[in-house]
């Protein structure tokens, strides 16, 4: 059959009908197509069973790990409730992660290598049939009624540790190349309501500890890092998995000082980046990649935004800076260029967190994480008030998806370790995701663009090679959506890059399903729509794609900027679950979250570190250090008040040269005037573009001779140094005013500056006429 | 360490259990939870609790003011310390593991003389659930003969049953491409291949690329849910080899399909599966042991309750909630 006759019989251009070679290759199934190197297996790092105490407390009493894996594996189990779950699709491979501090402490061993066999009791208790478990519980229940403990008996080494038997558990339930079952635990640290939780993920269940590291050890993760640096030192390997960086009160992510208080250094940045390979971006209590008061310009960032802290702590609330992962992206790579280190060269997982040992990953399966609290229908769309969390703020888990060779242990494990894995926020949507510098553009047109792309360049996760030369990087990125599930909107790269002790991001549509033209401003391709019926709590797959596919080129390259990349793919609107379930009730959904949600996928990133040379090349800004040096004067507080108070003054970024004016009011309110939104701004800031059209003021103090303002719950000072002559400014009588933000790693990147004449920045070289 | 009297786990005087997911909704998170001293002092009970339970060394006269750390203390301390990994603990590193044992058992034995101990439904649910442990595995359950093991699985069989397989090829009709036409696509595209082997079809482009594979070999229904949904898994192990059949639709369009071959479920012989049937009798077994523990135990109380129909709860009055002691997520 020829081409023509095709296109004339379906009204398709050839072009548009690329040819399948079917050319018998039936002897040789598996190269049909050009094998990719990895394919992606779908799993969970973190659920819990009522093996954990607080799920316990919850009220799942009878489910156990064993249990887990067999939900995980597609089997219906009872939700604590006693009613039956069952997963939408089965999963790859789990990891069953039980609080490791209140498991097992009544089995705690003296010598850990005695054998139960050794015990004169064991034959006591062997059990052979029904009338043996009588006997047994006769002589067991009359010791108890005398109160009398048997001291055999509750001696630890009878009876394996609750920690051996979930690590059991997880070998019965692996089945290498069909099911991974991992030994994990979680590390469960929680000093002053701040969740600083990590799922710890053993690669070989054979040389697991006998104990695991709790916090009833230690709640600093640094010791945790010891002790898993112990471990793999003897031959034991393993990674750790942050989550809930959302509800983590600013400590999930550190710049200046340890949990310890001491300063951060390198040794503690190459100590977290040894151990903490991944950190969970989504989950059933939220996701952690972006907030919309640290992304303003994403119009995506308003995603299962949770603001909360565990325990409800009176007088307390969420900390947006070091409580998100973008943030931490960011900090990272500021952190690299300002002092030599990135202590968050983290990948991406998603997760549960679900207390019920089953895990509900779909808006239209969502039976709620936390047991009889939010385990039934008419509970939970009350809004029942569950410890101060409003659980119709709970959304489904998030899902792992890792790059690897094959479904077993090794192999996941090293995916997880080398980072090359995606989360999604449930369905199966796969994306894969490549750096390069010479990938040429349409690359993923190819058959066989996998293996062109590793052969080119790095997968999720890795360092894009050292490159001289003003050449910008190319990204392949793909994504398929869940085939039971919505299609794609379109694929966004997330970037983020440092300069002079500020961090930036810009998202960037990089493929996008349909006919859509970018927003001749903006530059963004407009929304895809909504095919969601509210009523009806449906949608259709009318509108997005099947498959995106395609090479970005970064057109904002500076090869002396450090630089991250992510990529993310976007679903198209579908309903929440509470709109679902609001239909069910015949209710209205809830006005507090929104009706729809657009599912989406995130990849780990991939990283670009300029050589020396091209740093030295860069342009240096200016430290505080070099203030000192050249014999800059600290502004005390009078000289403060005096240059600020009942004033205003024009300030420019030195570092994107954005020029605007703050307002210092007399009463502690200042207001920032006249900001571009087409300038990015640097991190922490808030939506100041936003706030300058509205006119939204914040407060600031000065004291200490520092000039203090406030964001998201934490301070951010300025120190201003003076210096001698250098202006041209009324204001300053000619003398240079340089601030330092407390958050730019020792950057003075903010110098008040003559009014300006135009605010404008795209006209060229106007003058107003004479 | 303590004297009897102020032993952790003898505290509570046996009582039944508390019935799963009932009472106490309320009292654990009561206002004093909220103290970080307080769970302090609980997870102190349990850990301390628990040590008790094992420390069966003979103890030294204790007076009401007396904590005692025995060399089999500093041993146990040290057994802990070297599990997590690191070198001999030194004499100033024991010390103060040492001192901190000690204020923790004095934190313990303050909270026991206080009484914060009673009716406290974190530690009712702990000891619950300990003892839940405990009745699941006091039993060193001793490996089934050949005989009972070849037994259970005749009455087990169907829980074993092995998925159909097979290998079949594809022809991909996609919405992305054709939108609504999909399905139009293929099956005006079903008489054209209709009685060809792929084999003998050549090169051809009736169908469009596909973002995964063309020929799929010995794969299972689950295995295809995975891939392309549940649906269109279930319309393809219903189809017969020997043409191309369908179409049928995927999440991703219209597809017609060439069943290579197919091999039917089947119930594995005993061989194939001893491992795992050896697993799933010792499941059933602990199972059964723990029902039996429970039944026993339960034999030895009587639940003595008001009528249930009659409870007069229009008076009561439900406190504002307040922040709770489950912080552990």
């Amino acid at each position: 059959m020829s081409k023509s006759l095709v296109a004339r019989l379906y009204g398709i251009a050839p072009a548009a009908c690329a040819a399948i070679p079917l050319l018998g290759a039936l002897d040789a199934p598996a190269t049909a197509q050009s094998a990719p190197e990895r394919k992606a297996y779908f799993g969970e790092t973190h659920v819990h069973t009522s093996w954990s105490f607080d799920a316990y407390i919850f009220g799942n009493h009878i489910t156990g790990p064993a249990d887990a894996y067999k939900y995980a594996k597609g089997e219906p189990i009872k939700h604590p409730l006693g009613y039956d779950v069952k997963i939408t699709t089965p999963l790859d491979w789990m990891g069953v992660t039980d609080h490791s501090e209140y498991a097992g402490v009544v089995r705690l061993s003296n010598d850990p290598n005695s054998p139960i066999s050794k015990l004169p009791i064991a034959d006591k208790l062997k059990v052979r049939d029904a009338a043996d478990i009588q006997r047994i519980y006769l002589w067991l229940g009359t010791s108890m009624i005398k109160e009398q403990p048997i001291e055999a008996l509750v001696n630890p080494e009878i009876s394996d540790t609750v920690w051996k038997a979930n690590n059991s558990a997880a070998d019965a339930a692996n089945e290498p190349g069909k099911f991974t079952a991992f030994c994990s635990y979680e590390w469960t640290s929680n000093p002053d309501f701040r969740n600083m939780h990590r799922n710890i993920f053993f690669k070989d269940c054979a040389k697991i500890p006998s104990r695991p590291f709790s916090s009833l050890e230690s709640q600093a993760p640094e010791d945790l890092w010891n002790w898993m640096d112990g471990q793999r030192k003897a031959g034991n390997e393993l990674l750790a998995i942050s989550h809930n960086a959302n509800l983590s009160g600013g400590l999930m992510y550190p710049t200046e000082v340890d949990f310890k208080g001491r300063p951060i250094d390198q040794a503690w940045a190459e100590s977290r980046d040894r151990n903490e390979k991944l950190t969970e971006i989504k989950q059933i209590k939220g996701a952690s990649e972006t907030h919309p008061l640290l992304s303003p310009n994403d119009e995506f960032a308003n995603y299962e935004i949770l603001n909360y802290l565990l325990g409800d702590p009176q007088g307390q609330f969420i900390t947006l800076g070091g409580s998100y992962v973008r943030q931490a992206l960011k900090d990272g790579v500021a952190m690299q260029q300002a002092r030599g280190y990135n202590p968050f060269k983290t990948g991406v997982v998603g997760g549960s967190d679900s207390h019920n040992t089953a895990v509900p990953y779909r808006q239209e399966n969502f039976f709620g994480g936390h047991a009889r609290l939010d385990g039934a229908v008419k509970e939970r769309m009350a809004g029942h008030n569950f410890a101060g969390l409003d659980v119709r703020f709970e959304n489904p888990a998030g899902l792992t998806g890792l790059w690897a060779e094959e479904n077993t242990r090794v192999s996941l494990f090293e995916a997880m370790k080398r980072k090359e894995t995606f989360a999604t926020s449930g369905p199966r949507i796969t994306l894969r995701f490549f750096g390069g510098w010479d990938y040429a553009s349409g690359a993923t047109d190819r058959a066989d663009w996998v293996k062109v792309a590793y052969a080119g360049g790095v997968p999720m996760g890795g360092d894009l090679q050292p490159r001289s030369g003003e050449k910008a990087p190319t990204f392949m990125v793909w994504a398929v959506k869940d085939p039971t599930s919505s299609n794609l909107d379109r694929i966004q790269i997330v970037k983020g890059w440092s300069k002079n002790g500020q961090s930036f991001e810009k998202v960037y549509d990089a493929v996008w399903a349909g006919n859509r033209k970018p927003d001749p401003i903006t530059g963004r391709v407009p929304a895809i729509g909504s095919t969601v019926d509210i009523t009806a709590a449906s949608y259709t797959n009318t509108i997005g794609a099947v498959e995106l596919k395609g090479t970005w080129t970064d057109p904002d390259f500076n090869p002396a900027d450090d630089a991250f990349y992510y990529a993310r793919a976007i679903a198209i609107p579908t309903p929440r679950w509470t709109t679902i379930q609001a239909k069910e009730l015949g209710v209205p959904p809830p006005e507090v979250v929104p009706a729809t949600v657009q599912e989406r996928a995130w990849s780990s990133p991939i990283w670009y570190t300029p050589t020396a040379e091209q740093r030295v090349a860069a342009q240096e800004g200016t430290t505080e250090a070099d203030l000192k040096e050249q014999g800059a004067v600290v502004l005390d507080e009078a000289s403060l008040k005096a240059l600020l108070v009942g004033k205003y003054t024009w300030i420019r970024n030195n570092v994107t040269g954005a020029i605007f004016k703050v307002q210092w009011g007399e009463n502690g309110q200042m207001l920032v005037m006249n900001v571009d939104p087409r300038i990015p701004q640097p991190s922490e800031v808030g939506d100041v573009a936003g706030g300058s059209y509205l006119g939204t003021p914040s407060d600031y103090s000065i004291r200490d001779g520092r000039v203090a303002t406030w964001f998201g719950n934490r301070e951010y000072e300025f120190t201003v140094y003076k210096l001698a002559g250098g202006s041209k400014d009324l204001l300053t009588r000619g003398d240079t005013y340089l601030a330092a933000r407390s958050n730019e790693f020792g950057y003075a990147n903010y110098e008040i500056v003559p009014t300006p004449v135009f605010l404008g920045t795209d006209v060229k070289d106007p003058t107003v006429p004479q | 360490m303590s004297s009897p009297a102020e032993d952790g786990p003898r505290l509570d005087t046996p009582s039944p259990a508390p019935e799963p997911g009932q009472g106490g909704g309320r009292s654990w998170t009561g206002r004093l939870l909220r103290e970080p001293l307080l769970h302090f002092v609980v997870l102190g009970v349990l850990v301390f609790g628990g040590y008790r339970l094992i420390d069966h060394q003979p103890q030294a006269p204790a007076g009401a003011q007396r904590i005692e750390i025995t060399n089999d203390d500093l041993r146990q301390l040290a057994v802990g310390w070297l599990a997590q990994g690191r070198d001999k603990p030194t004499p100033d590193q024991l010390r103060a593991m040492v001192d901190q044992k000690a204020v923790s058992e004095m934190l313990v034995r303050e909270a026991i003389a206080l009484g914060l101990n009673k009716d406290d439904e974190v530690i009712k649910r702990r000891l619950a659930q300990k003892m839940d442990f405990l009745l699941a595995d006091i039993a060193a359950l001793a490996p089934p003969t050949d005989e009972e093991l070849a037994a259970w699985f005749a009455a087990h069989k169907a829980e074993f049953t092995r998925p159909p397989r097979i290998r079949f090829r594809h022809l991909y009709f996609s919405f992305d491409k054709r939108g609504e036409g999909a399905r139009a696509a293929a099956e005006a595209s079903l008489p054209l291949v209709a009685g060809r082997s792929p084999a003998s079809l050549g090169e051809t482009d009736v169908a469009d690329p596909f973002m995964f594979r063309d020929y799929y070999a010995d794969v299972t229904p689950e295995q295809m849910a995975k891939e392309f949904g549940g649906v269109f898994a279930n319309a393809l192990f219903e189809f017969k080899p020997g043409d191309w059949r369908g179409p049928i639709e995927s999440g991703y369009g219209w597809h017609l399909v060439w069943i290579d071959s197919y091999e039917a479920s089947r119930v594995p012989t005993l061989e194939e599966v001893r491992p795992t049937v050896a697993q799933a009798w010792q499941a059933e077994k602990y199972r059964e042991v723990k029902q039996r523990a429970m039944d026993e135990i339960r034999s030895r109380y009587q639940v003595v309750a008001p009528s249930l129909d009659n409870l007069n709860m229009d008076d009561l009055t439900i406190a504002p909630s307040g922040p709770s002691a489950s912080v552990a997520e």
